[in-house]
């Protein structure tokens, strides 16, 4: 199930917060919501649901042997097993497919390509995982005790299946024992509506324009190639930056802090700010458990950087395309880390703020198109080598039919909410004012949201039918 | 508190944010934190003290009436959704909306019974079509401006080559063909369509821009299919020998009706169809362009709909007629009907406002010479007797389908004009129109869609005794995925 449907957000969330509302206690509320997330994610995946509580089994047991071992050869026997099968079943359900594929690409062999449906949020939850195995190893947090304990942080609904990765660490004291507070719920509900306003108002409208420029890159000109790919990378931007604020807003509701995923990526200065900004549970994940793996000696430094950036262009998918996104994000960090911190102040801020938007966008080209021929097209054409000259009425046209989108789309990528906290909460008067206008601001886009949402099952069928 | 919560995780997380971000605490947490604050700091002083906490009553007071409000959003969509009754169709889209999925080990397992209920749910709202018309009307206006002045302005709308499930417009047939016929072909139609076969890149664009009130399907051209589709014809031609064969490539709106600043956002229809005139060998062509041309100020194509309207088709029947030498009736021997406040399937496809609140006239035309028409399935059994066209009044949605029916069946018509000839016409749903508008030149038609056709063509060709035989399609369909279905036809 996904949030942004008017089944979610009007039949299963309510009867959720009912339910939750009148559990009594923080054990019936767990109970409550290890429920509902198990309903959730079997909505979608009826069967694969038992992949993930087999992992949810193998991992609670591991965690409980590396306390009862700790320090001595079973800690590490555990750690080592929990790891590689969390591993194996990544790779047996997100690579497998793609590595068969090379492999007989490479030695013209014919072995049969699995035909394995990636399981929803695999790539999440075996992430949540890993970081609890390692974190119980390296004593940074006590192995949970009680299975339902463990299922509700690996299960729990608003994170489960697009993240943001939430460690164990980060929601360890609150399993047991958290308060909610009436600002917890009406922050967290009005995080809610602002996702859902970013993915459905936004990241809807905007994947439109992409696809009709970058879809149809043969015809595009120089510059509907880059305005598909700004309108692209936006559209990515608000989907799933939407989906954060989704998680981190129900998780308030239920009373969990969870950590910031998104901090306006796109007001970076350089690439390396972009990453500190942009999916920041993810790259944290990658520095505090890949970076560091002794596996390079003394290159390690720059032997981990570029595993790390391997890591992040796979984990986005099992395709050619990724792993160059990855790799490329890796050249570009690795530049500025040779030109240093310091001597990059040194540019003016202008030219770094181009040089990194321009990076990034180029990026989300590499991610569009997981066909690298037509990644070709799409940097003849970006770069003035395409067939169709710079610009053509069709740009025009769509320009002035999505100006006012486009203009709300990139104002939105400011941090303009919190400025206008930060202004407002000064004054009492100034604060109560922006609180109670937030709480409209949040009902009206609910609305305008779910009114849009009625709209998202018409077929518009995209091929004719005469 | 969950300050330091969310910072346990790792000590160098922490270092970092404080470097980064310095001054700016996340909008997020500065509520709580104050609320937390004044808990925690305890002045003195009791007038302040007292300030503080009617203060603190007052965001509680807030965040309490925020919780109601969403809450009431929430309580009252619950209930819109849950005991107001469902939609069962959609007319502006022309198709049956999801029903309640059935339940079987099978449709649970594959998920398909949980996700047909969350579909059921979000498809079949109450007053789904009036929600629609006001996002039309009032909400997608907001995303910019159109292009050029007043009703000049253009708009352009089209998603690339995305493939997307595809749910069946064609289809809603009008519910009395039900009831009288019964036949598995109509109810087939209301089923939703598989996925159609994604084209090959560069054949057709799949935008459409509207300007001047006109919605116009944007050809992108052939780029050497038209060639196929010319070939196809011609081995017709060679395993028919004596069927005399006729290819009439229809011309689409794009060819008539864009403005010259426009004109490069569409391939010109017309070369192609001068590629495939070349082409063919002993196939007769029949140049409906140049028909079409010559009355582009009439109303010849809808507004409102990816179709021509019948009065083109009548300009299309003629040269037909000249060219196969066959009589042809005037326009005065028909019965004219209108239809008004026709919006048809571009305003489905882009749910613009500009062709929602500029309706149009759906113009057709009924033979007075009396007809017997059989229909039958696309494996050309199961006859029922059955009306050349169907009466909409009394419908909600009126419009080409409604009119000339469903394209999943093979009609015969049986005439008064005793000519001997037997024309079968092969088609998509353009060539429907053309079916009255000959009712007075061949004594037989049968007239066979070319996507839904189940037998060897030159069998059934041959078993009814054909004497002529039309390909008549839109350009849309002859280089497109349709041509495949020639030869899929052929080869059967």
């Amino acid at each position: 199930m996904v949030f942004s449907r008017l089944f979610f957000i009007y039949i299963f969330l309510p009867l959720c917060l009912l339910c939750y509302a009148v559990a009594r206690g923080t054990k019936a509320k767990n109970t409550v919501l290890i429920i509902f997330s198990l309903v959730f994610y079997a909505w979608g995946e009826p069967v694969y649901i038992f992949l993930m509580l087999i992992t949810a089994v193998v991992n609670y047991t591991a965690g409980l042997l590396i306390g009862k071992y700790q320090g001595q050869k079973g800690d590490t026997a555990a750690t080592v097993s929990a790891v590689v099968y969390d591993l194996l079943m990544l790779g047996v359900f997100k690579y497998s497919g793609f590595i068969v594929e090379n492999i007989n690409a490479l030695f013209s062999s014919s072995i049969p390509v699995p035909n394995i449906r990636l399981p929803i949020g695999i790539s999440f939850y075996t992430f949540q995982t890993i970081s609890y195995i390692i974190d119980c190893h390296w004593e940074k947090v006590k192995p949970q005790k009680s299975f339902k304990n463990f299922l509700l942080f690996l299960t729990l609904f608003p994170q489960l299946v697009a993240g943001p990765i939430v460690r164990y660490s980060t929601i360890e004291k609150e399993i047991e024992e958290r308060t909610i507070t009436l600002s917890d719920v009406s922050y967290g509900l009005n995080r809610v509506a602002l996702g859902l306003g970013k993915k459905v108002l936004l990241a809807n409208q905007l994947s439109i324009i992409a696809d009709s420029f970058l879809g149809n890159i043969g015809s595009s000109t120089m510059l509907g190639a880059w305005y598909g790919v700004i309108a692209y990378g936006l559209q990515i931007y608000f989907d799933f930056s939407g989906y954060s604020d989704i998680a981190i807003g129900l998780g308030r509701v239920f009373g969990f802090h969870f950590d910031e995923n998104f901090k306006h990526p796109f007001i970076c200065k350089d690439i390396t700010e972009f990453w500190q900004r942009w999916h920041i549970s993810l790259s944290t994940f990658f520095r505090d458990y890949v970076l560091y793996i002794p596996i390079f000696g003394k290159r390690r430094k720059y032997g981990g950087l570029f595993l790390v950036w391997l890591c992040t262009g796979i984990w986005h998918g099992a395709s050619w395309n990724f792993i160059i996104w990855g790799l490329y994000y890796g050249i570009f960090i690795f530049i500025e880390m040779k030109i240093g911190k310091k001597n990059m102040k040194k540019i003016p801020v202008v030219i770094r703020h181009i040089y990194s938007k321009f990076v990034i966008f180029v990026g989300f080209g590499i991610f569009y198109f997981e066909k690298l021929d037509k990644l070709g097209t799409f940097f003849k054409t970006a770069f003035g080598f395409g067939k169709n000259g710079f610009i053509a009425v069709q740009d025009k046209i769509s320009l002035m039919n999505n100006m006012y989108l486009v203009i709300v789309a990139v104002i939105c990528c400011f941090p303009i909410i919190s400025s206008i906290k930060k202004v407002s909460d000064k004054h009492f008067v100034t604060k109560a004012t922006v609180t109670s206008a937030a709480a409209i601001a949040s009902a009206l886009i609910l609305i305008v949201t779910s009114v849009m949402l009625v709209d998202a099952t018409t077929n518009p069928f995209l091929y004719f039918r005469f | 508190m969950s300050e330091n919560k969310k910072n346990t995780s790792s000590e160098k997380d922490t270092k970092k944010d404080a470097e980064k971000n310095t001054a700016r605490p996340e909008p997020v947490i500065s509520i709580a934190a104050s609320d937390r604050e004044n808990t925690e700091i305890d002045i003195p002083v009791k007038s302040k003290k007292l300030r503080r906490e009617r203060r603190k009553k007052t965001l509680n007071a807030i965040a309490l009436s925020n919780i109601i409000l969403v809450g009431t959003v929430l309580a009252g969509g619950f209930a819109y959704m849950t005991m107001l009754p469902h939609e069962t169709k959609a007319d502006d889209e022309n198709r049956m909306l999801t029903k309640f999925p059935k339940f079987t080990a099978k449709t649970y397992a594959n998920g398909q019974f949980t996700e047909g209920i969350a579909d059921f749910f979000d498809d079949t709202v109450h007053n789904r079509a009036d929600i629609k018309e006001f996002i039309a009307d009032n909400l997608m206006p907001l995303k910019g401006r159109k292009y050029g002045n007043g009703d000049d302005g253009a708009e352009l709308y089209g998603s690339g080559f995305e493939k997307k499930k595809a749910l069946s417009v064609t289809t809603t047939s009008k519910p009395e063909i039900i009831v009288t016929t019964e036949t598995t072909a109509v109810q087939a139609t209301t089923e939703p369509a598989t996925e159609e076969p994604a084209p090959a890149e560069g054949e057709l664009t799949n935008n459409i821009l509207i300007v001047n009130k006109r919605g116009i399907t944007l050809y992108g051209g052939g780029w050497g299919t038209e060639y196929e589709y010319a070939s196809y014809l011609n081995e017709y031609k060679e395993k028919l020998g004596n069927v005399n064969v006729y290819s009439m490539v229809l011309p689409t709106s794009s060819s008539f009706y864009l403005p010259d600043n426009y004109k490069d956002l569409a391939h010109s229809e017309k070369e192609d169809f001068d590629n495939i005139n070349g082409a063919l060998q002993n196939v007769m062509s029949v140049d409906a362009y140049s028909a079409l041309n010559a009355h582009k100020d009439e109303a010849i194509y809808s507004r409102t709909d990816h179709h021509w309207q019948p009065l083109g088709a009548y300009y299309a029947a003629q040269i037909f007629a000249l060219t196969a030498g066959v009589p042809f009736a005037d326009l005065s021997e028909y019965e004219t009907v209108t239809l008004p406040g026709y919006v048809g399937t571009l305003y489905m496809y882009t749910q613009s406002a500009t062709l929602l609140n500029n309706p149009e006239d759906f113009v057709y035309y009924k033979p007075k010479t009396p007809v017997t028409v059989t229909q039958y399935d696309t494996r050309f059994q199961n006859p029922v007797v059955a009306n050349l066209l169907f009466d909409p009044s009394g419908m909600p949605n009126s419009g080409y389908y409604m009119v000339f029916g469903s394209d999943e069946r093979i009609v015969h018509v049986n005439t008064e004009c005793k000519n001997g000839r037997t024309l079968v016409i092969f088609k998509d749903s353009y060539g429907n129109a053309l079916l009255p508008m000959l009712t007075s030149s061949f004594e037989n038609i049968y007239l066979c869609d070319i996507r839904y056709f189940e037998l060897n063509a030159i069998d059934f060709i041959r078993d009814v005794g054909a004497t002529d035989l039309l390909f008549s399609m839109c350009s849309f369909s002859a280089v497109g995925v349709n041509r495949n279905s020639i030869y899929n036809n052929l080869i059967r």
